[in-house]
């Protein structure tokens, strides 16, 4: 037992310095927003799911073409839900303060356009 | 962050809270599935060649304890903690709005369902102490002056966890599968046909139904073995945990309750992955149908499910059995070797979540009919992201809950191998079981690298 014990701790004191390589970075908010571009048409969106990497406190601005108005859920924590006319609109995802992944989803057509990845 | 304009919640088909973990580092992943494959044969190498864990004598016992914790003011206490919650949440379900701000969504799904397993992990069975629906059969007994612990009949045997695993399933399905899952009539439903079940099970075979077939009963109770809390011969005992997890008894449909517990984590980890996503809003097929997509998520669940449990048989009988021993019944004696996986993995998927969205129902159960009242004063809280803003620190404690946890099961599966197995076996006996954990755990780690 106190062996295994032991090559446990060791392992997990490995792990521990594996990980704690890389330290958490602040939030920098002044970068410039990632634009991405959204196009519904004929009941599909794209993109579908793509991911996208986005620094905390950095704006997302979706540039979006549509034929039909529809709405946007971001759920990020609190969720936003936002709304576009059709034809071309751009519509800011703010606030994205907290690391994590945040899925962009069309309300109107329930599905995923891009995950992003705050970080 | 509070600056966000928030336009009127209304319910989504995404499942209650927001922003979701960040995936772990590859880095993070490799260093995991390395200690969790060098730990495992560490342990085959050179553990114990005789079994360790005794029901019969293991244990501290405490008289000090055993008093208290038989105490009536001691079970009347967490009976009426119990009520209020239950009478708190059913409030809200009944009277509340079809808002997410009601809290019951967060009750049911978060403080019910997550909880409830550290709380079972630090403090024991706790659902055995809280359930209402104990409450209710042991007040009707009261009334009508029977005994709460025998029904109309006898609990059949045979039937053991089963229905447990159905009801567990049913949850999951709920959670994970079901469209509407963040609507209120259909969680309400839901509930109430768990109450009419578990009342009825009750009222025909007594407070057995509740420790064989109530979902979250055994849930709880089972995570509960590796709380340090047990009991011998009536006294409450001091267990080592792996010493407690020992004393699960192997029902029938054991292995299917833990294969639904282990295999729905992982599908909910699995269906956020962009493998997932694309998958299911790319595919022609499931893109022109449109119940495709619930169809998909619907099988995906049952494979999952159904694949845990099947690489876990696999990896129990694959080994030569003593002629007493019938190779079929060893799934279930080995069954609460994946206990600790569970656990770990639950720790990993929801540790987050269980903080965050569940402070956040705390703020929201102040208003559960969504009219602006603050009657439990936690109204005017606000939540704490500490964590979530740490995030090394969280993919740290998610690799290492997930190690952890893989390190007890393998140490429990050998323990209970040199019981079973005969002699020239134990080993070799020990190695598909081995290679379906490691199986598991790696599965689990790349689940989290890759959500």
């Amino acid at each position: 037992m106190r062996r295994i014990l032991a090559t446990t701790a060791s392992l997990i004191c490995l792990l521990a310095l594996a990980a704690c390589g890389d330290e958490d970075t602040p939030a920098s908010g002044s970068s410039d927003p990632v634009t991405i571009e959204v196009t519904f048409s004929d009941g599909t969106v794209t993109p579908q799911g793509e991911r996208v990497e986005v620094e905390t406190g950095q704006d997302v601005e979706l540039q979006i073409t549509a034929d039909e108005p529809g709405e946007i859920h971001v759920h990020s924590t609190p969720e936003q839900e936002l709304e576009y006319a059709a034809g071309e609109s751009t519509l800011t995802i703010a606030n994205l303060d907290a690391p994590g992944v945040v899925d962009v989803e069309s309300h109107t057509l329930d599905q995923v356009i891009v995950q992003l990845e705050v970080s | 962050m509070s600056l966000v304009a928030v336009v009127a919640q209304t319910t989504s088909a995404h499942g209650i809270g927001g922003a979701k973990d960040l995936p772990i580092s590859p880095e993070l992943a490799i260093a995991g599935a390395v200690a969790a494959l060098t730990v495992s044969f560490t342990v085959l190498a050179v553990a114990w060649r005789t079994p360790r864990f005794d029901e019969a004598t293991s244990g501290l016992p405490s008289s000090g304890l055993t008093r208290l914790v038989d105490s009536t003011a001691w079970r009347l206490g967490w009976r009426v903690v119990g009520f209020a919650i239950f009478a708190w949440a059913m409030f809200a379900a009944v009277a509340g709005q079809d808002l997410l701000t009601n809290p019951f969504f967060g009750m049911f799904y978060v403080w019910w369902w997550v909880g409830l397993v550290p709380l079972s992990l630090f403090l024991g069975p706790v659902w055995k102490a809280l359930s209402p629906v104990r409450t209710i059969n042991a007040a009707f007994a009261k009334i009508s002056g029977s005994d709460p612990e025998v029904g109309v009949f006898t609990y059949p045997e045979r039937l053991g966890h089963w229905p447990a695993a159905v009801g567990l399933f049913a949850f999951v399905w709920l959670e994970l599968v079901y469209p509407f899952s963040t609507e209120l009539g259909p969680v309400r439903l839901w509930a109430a046909a768990y109450l009419a079940v578990m009342l009825l099970g009750g009222a025909l075979f007594g407070n057995v139904f509740y420790e064989r077939a109530d979902p979250f009963e055994v849930y709880s109770s089972l995570v509960a073995k590796m709380s340090p809390w047990g009991r011998r011969d009536g006294q409450v005992v001091i267990r080592n945990p792996l010493a407690n997890l020992d004393t699960v008894v192997a029902r029938p449909g054991l292995v299917a309750v833990v294969a639904v517990l282990f295999g729905s984590t992982g599908f909910d980890s699995f269906k956020d992955s962009q493998r997932w996503v694309k998958f299911v809003q790319g595919n022609d097929f499931i893109v022109s149908h449109s119940w495709a997509d619930d169809l998909a998520d619907n099988i995906a669940l049952l494979v999952f499910c159904a694949g845990v449990g099947l690489i876990f048989a696999i990896g129990t009988m694959a080994t030569g059995v003593s002629s007493g021993e019938r190779r079929i019944s060893l799934p279930n004696k080995f069954a609460h070797s994946v206990v600790p996986i569970i656990v770990g993995y639950i720790v990993a998927h929801y540790l987050s979540y269980l903080i965050e969205v569940g402070q956040d129902t705390l703020i929201k159960a102040s208003d559960p009919l969504s009219d602006g009242s603050n009657y439990l004063g936690t109204g005017d809280w606000s939540v704490n992201y500490w964590l979530s803003y740490h995030p090394t620190l969280l993919a740290n404690i998610k690799v290492g809950a997930v190690v952890l946890g893989h390190v007890l099961g393998v140490i429990s599966a050998h323990d209970r191998a040199i019981k079973l197995l005969p002699q020239r076996h134990q080993l070799t006996g020990q190695l598909p079981l081995l290679v379906a954990m490691v199986a598991f755990t790696v599965g689990g780690l790349y689940l989290l690298f890759a959500a």
